[in-house]
C-alpha cells in the first residue's frame, strides 16, 4: 500500500468514526428515541451479547451454508448451461427465453413458491440464492462465448488446434474473465437469497432474526443484524476480489 | 511447386468477391500480392490457409498443413499466456513436452530480440515487441510457407521498417517460401522475387504480375536506390491507378448540371 492510499483509508476511518461518535453524542442529548435509532455503542453492545452467549453461531452457520451452497451450485449450474447454451443451438431456443423473463423479473418473488415446494428448512433458501446466481451466471458465460474475440479462435485454429486445444487455451480462459467480472454481484445475490428465504419462513438463520426481531419492534438487534450482514459480506468480496486479481493477473499485473 | 491456385473463385453468398484466379508459388520464391483494398487479397490467403472455403476451383500445397504458417494483421495473442507460452503454444499443439517447448520458445525470443520479454503478457509489451512475438510464434513451427496478411500495418515507420528487415532475413536465411500480402508498392517491391497486382472487386481478377530481379540478400534501404527498383514500383503505381483512381471532371457543378 503506498502514502496515497494508506491517507486515503485513513480519511475514509476518521469520517466513519466521526459520523458514529455524532450519532452517539446526539442519542446521548436525547435527541432521537433510541427506541428507533439506538446509539452505536448499544448497537455494538447488542452485537457482542450475539457473540458472547453463542445463540449466533447456529444462525451464522444456517445463512453462511445456504448462502455459499447456493452460490456455488449457481456458479457452477449457470457454467455449465451457459457453456451448453453457447455450443449447442436448440438448447439456446429452449433456455434463453426462460432465463431472460427469470432475470425481467425480481426473482425474490419466488421465495413463496420455494417454501411451499421444499418446506422451511435450508433446501427453499439454497433454491433462492441458487435461482438469483444461476441466472446471472448463465447470461455472463453464454454472453461471453459468443463474444469470443474470433481472431483468437483462428490464430489457434492456424497453430494447428482443435476443439479441444480452442476450448482450453480460448474459450475456458475467456468466460473464467466473464465469470469474475460477475464474482462480486453473485456474492451479493447468494447473501440476499439466503437472508430474504430466512425472512420469509425459517427456524434459524440471520434472516430469521431478522424476522424476529423486527416482530418484537428491536431496533437494536436489527441494526446490529444488518452490521452483521454488511461486515460477512464485504470480508466475501475481499475474497472474490483477491481471487479475481490471482486468476486474472495477465490483466491486473502491475 | 509449393502452391498452385487455379481457377480460384470467392464469394461471401451469393456474390463473387474473386474470379478465376490463377497463382503459383515456386519453392523459395517471395510473391507479394497487392491490389486496392478490399479487392479479396485477404480472402486468398484465407483460402490458401484453409479458413474459408472456395466457391469454386483449387489450391493445391506442396508441403503439408503443418507446414504453412499465418502471420496475421493483427497481433492479438493470448492475452492470458505470456509471451513464453504464446510462442510455446504451437508446439505444445504438436506435441513437444511443456518443459522443451518452453526452452524452444524462449530461444525464439531471444533470437527475436525479446530475451528478458518472455514472463509479459501480452498487454505488459508495446505494438512492435507483439509483433515479433506473434512472428516467433508462426517461425517456431519451422514454416515451409509463410503466408502474411499485410504483418505490419499497423506499426509506425521506424518499427515497420527494422521488423521488415528482419523478417527478410529470416526468409533469406532459412529460404522460405512467401505469400504476402500488402497494400504498401514500395514494400512490395523491396522485398520481393515477384509482385502480382489483383484488380479491383467484385470479381477480382489478376491484373498483372511482375518479376523484380534484384540480388539477394537485400538491403532494405539500399535496394531503394536501384534503378530496377523505382521502374518496376512506376510501373507498378501506374497500373494500380488505374484500378483505384474514380473519373472526376475537377470543375464545379453548374445549377442546370443539379437541375437536369
Amino acid at each position: 500500500m503506498n502514502r496515497a492510499t494508506l491517507w486515503l483509508q485513513l480519511r475514509r476511518t476518521a469520517a466513519l468514526a466521526l459520523v458514529l461518535l455524532l450519532w452517539e453524542g446526539i442519542s446521548a442529548l436525547g435527541w432521537v428515541d433510541p427506541f428507533y435509532a439506538p446509539p452505536p455503542s448499544a448497537i455494538g453492545g447488542a452485537i457482542a451479547e450475539l457473540f458472547v452467549d453463542g445463540e449466533i453461531y447456529k444462525h451464522l452457520e444456517a445463512t453462511f451454508g445456504a448462502a455459499l451452497m447456493g452460490l456455488f451450485l449457481g456458479l457452477a449450474g449457470g457454467a455449465l448451461l451457459g457453456f451448453i447454451a453457447a455450443l449447442v443451438r436448440p438448447v439456446a431456443e429452449l433456455l434463453e427465453p426462460v432465463m431472460a423473463m427469470l432475470n425481467a423479473i425480481p426473482r425474490v418473488i419466488l421465495a413463496p413458491l420455494f417454501i411451499i415446494w421444499l418446506g422451511i428448512g435450508i433446501a427453499s433458501k439454497v433454491a433462492l440464492s441458487f435461482i438469483l446466481v444461476v441466472v446471472l451466471t448463465f447470461f455472463a458465460v453464454y454472453n461471453g462465448i459468443r463474444d469470443v474475440d474470433m481472431r483468437l479462435v483462428e490464430r489457434v485454429k492456424t497453430l494447428g488446434g482443435g476443439p479441444l486445444v480452442l476450448l482450453r487455451e480460448v474459450y475456458v480462459p475467456s468466460v473464467v474473465a466473464w465469470v469474475m467480472g460477475s464474482l462480486k454481484v453473485a456474492v451479493g445475490f447468494a447473501f440476499t437469497g439466503a437472508v430474504v428465504g430466512e425472512f420469509v419462513a425459517s427456524s434459524r438463520g440471520l434472516g430469521y432474526l431478522l424476522a424476529f426481531a423486527q416482530s418484537t419492534y428491536n431496533a437494536e438487534l436489527t441494526f446490529a443484524l444488518i452490521v452483521l450482514v454488511l461486515v460477512f459480506v464485504m470480508l466475501l468480496f475481499g475474497l472474490a476480489g483477491a481471487l479475481e486479481r490471482y486468476l486474472l493477473r495477465w490483466k491486473y499485473r502491475r | 511447386m509449393m502452391l498452385d491456385i487455379r481457377d480460384l473463385q470467392m464469394s461471401y453468398g451469393d456474390e463473387p468477391v474473386l474470379e478465376a484466379v490463377d497463382l503459383g508459388v515456386a519453392e523459395g520464391e517471395f510473391v507479394s500480392l497487392i491490389g486496392p483494398s478490399g479487392c479479396g487479397k485477404s480472402t486468398l490467403l484465407r483460402a490458401v490457409m484453409g479458413l474459408q472455403k472456395p466457391s469454386a476451383g483449387e489450391v493445391r500445397l506442396g508441403p503439408s498443413r503443418d507446414e504453412v504458417g499465418f502471420l496475421f494483421q493483427d497481433d492479438a495473442l493470448l492475452p492470458w499466456r505470456t509471451a513464453r507460452d504464446n510462442v510455446a503454444l504451437g508446439l505444445r499443439i504438436r506435441g513437444t513436452g511443456k518443459a522443451e517447448a518452453r526452452r524452444t520458445a524462449l530461444g525464439w525470443l531471444e533470437s527475436m530480440g525479446l530475451g528478458q520479454f518472455g514472463d509479459r503478457y501480452p498487454r505488459e509489451l508495446s505494438g512492435g515487441q507483439r509483433k515479433r512475438v506473434a512472428i516467433a510464434q508462426v517461425l517456431a513451427l519451422r514454416p515451409r510457407l509463410l503466408l502474411m496478411d499485410e504483418p505490419f500495418a499497423s506499426l509506425d515507420a521506424i518499427v515497420r521498417h527494422y521488423l521488415t528487415e528482419d523478417l527478410l532475413g529470416w526468409v533469406e536465411g532459412e529460404h522460405l517460401t512467401v505469400l504476402m500480402v500488402t497494400h504498401d508498392l514500395e514494400e512490395a517491391v523491396a522485398v520481393s522475387d515477384r509482385v502480382v497486382l489483383l484488380g479491383s472487386g467484385p470479381r477480382a481478377q489478376v491484373k498483372g504480375r511482375w518479376e523484380i530481379d534484384l540480388p539477394r540478400p537485400r538491403d532494405l534501404l539500399s535496394v531503394k536506390e536501384e534503378h530496377e527498383f523505382a521502374v518496376t514500383a512506376r510501373a507498378l503505381w501506374d497500373a494500380l491507378s488505374e484500378e483505384v483512381r474514380t473519373p472526376v471532371s475537377r470543375r464545379r457543378p453548374t445549377a442546370e448540371a443539379a437541375a437536369s
